[in-house]
């Protein structure tokens, strides 16, 4: 590590755990399973909301990882558009191109 | 301008800087490794999601797991990533019995998700989940499960070990630093690629 780079300090560290436990508990709370489970009825939200927000909460946890314990928040930011460019943008477009092939794969075998 | 006043440009605009990372090569090396270790874990989840979307009878994930139990594993592996920036932070700093303290509990909490992913594991085969079929519905979900989860897992395994490796020499002054945050770096990688399986696989 260079020398004189400031890092997290403990107190930092433990309350981006108790952060991440947070949404992780809120994240099962509002799950279809867990709705099903403590009320026997459906999600309070939508399917395609809930998708929506488990997906933001999911992100936010990563950032989280990324930035504190990882500490790309401390680093240079070339490190982090290294690492943005190269897993989050290459990610995103597999998923958007194989999105629209399974879409259509799902009409032709449930048509 | 003069002809070397002109090269001197060229020179410096050229050479790029003398460190744009700005990080030493461990760093950046383990980094690269990350990125790619990543890639192929966005793969696999890729090539799930399509199974997923394309497949009309995928298994409905509250019928099979236990999201309680999930969601505990999840918090051990959080917990372990919580000690793991410790261990870190107080190799830093030089404490040196405190960071062994902690980089120990992160080979611990490793040990326990991956006990406690076992019982998963044993549990689904009992109940009849094989790589090619399952009584659950599309016969490609056993296959996605053992793989993606399975992979992770001997992440976690090596996590573990390089942990012990670092601990027992970190205890002997063989170690540096540097050598623990690098050993925080791929276990918060562990970390992070659960974050998004627990999401993709087990919520959605």
């Amino acid at each position: 590590m260079s020398a004189g780079k400031k890092t997290g300090s403990y107190g930092l560290y433990w309350r981006i755990w108790f952060i991440l436990l947070i949404v992780t508990l809120v994240m099962v709370f509002i799950d279809r399973p867990t709705a099903q489970a403590l009320q026997g009825s459906e999600p309070m939200f939508p399917q395609g909301v809930l998708i929506f927000i488990l997906v933001s909460a999911m992100l936010l946890k990563a950032l989280l990882i990324g930035s504190y314990f990882m500490h790309l928040r401390f680093e240079r930011v070339a490190i982090s558009l290294a690492v943005l460019v190269g897993l989050l943008i290459n990610g995103a477009i597999l998923f958007f191109l194989i999105v629209p092939d399974a879409c259509r794969i799902l009409g032709m075998t449930s048509g | 301008m003069t002809t070397q006043a002109t090269e001197n440009m060229e020179l410096s605009r050229w050479s790029g800087g003398v460190c744009p990372f700005d990080a030493g090569w461990r760093k950046v090396m383990m980094w690269a490794f990350i990125i790619t270790d990543g890639l192929l874990f966005a793969g696999f989840l890729a090539s799930y999601g399509f199974a997923r979307l394309s497949t009309p009878d995928w298994p409905n994930q509250g019928e099979i797991f236990n999201l309680a139990f999930i969601a505990a594993m999840t918090f051990v592996l959080i917990s372990s990533s919580a000690t793991m920036a410790s261990a870190v932070r107080a190799a830093e700093a030089g404490e040196r019995s405190r960071a062994r303290m902690y980089l120990w509990l992160t080979a611990v909490g490793g040990l326990i998700f991956l006990g406690m992913q076992a019982k998963e594991w044993s549990t689904l085969i009992l109940e009849g989940v094989a790589l090619s079929s399952n009584p659950f519905g599309a016969p490609g979900f056993g296959a996605y499960f053992y793989l993606i989860t399975g992979f992770h897992g001997t992440h976690v395994l090596s996590g573990v070990l390089i942990l012990v490796f670092t601990a027992v020499r970190w205890g002997k002054g063989i170690t540096q630093p540097e050598g623990v945050e690098m050993a925080g770096l791929y276990w918060h990688f562990v970390d992070l690629v659960w974050v998004f399986i627990f999401t993709l696989f087990y919520l959605i």
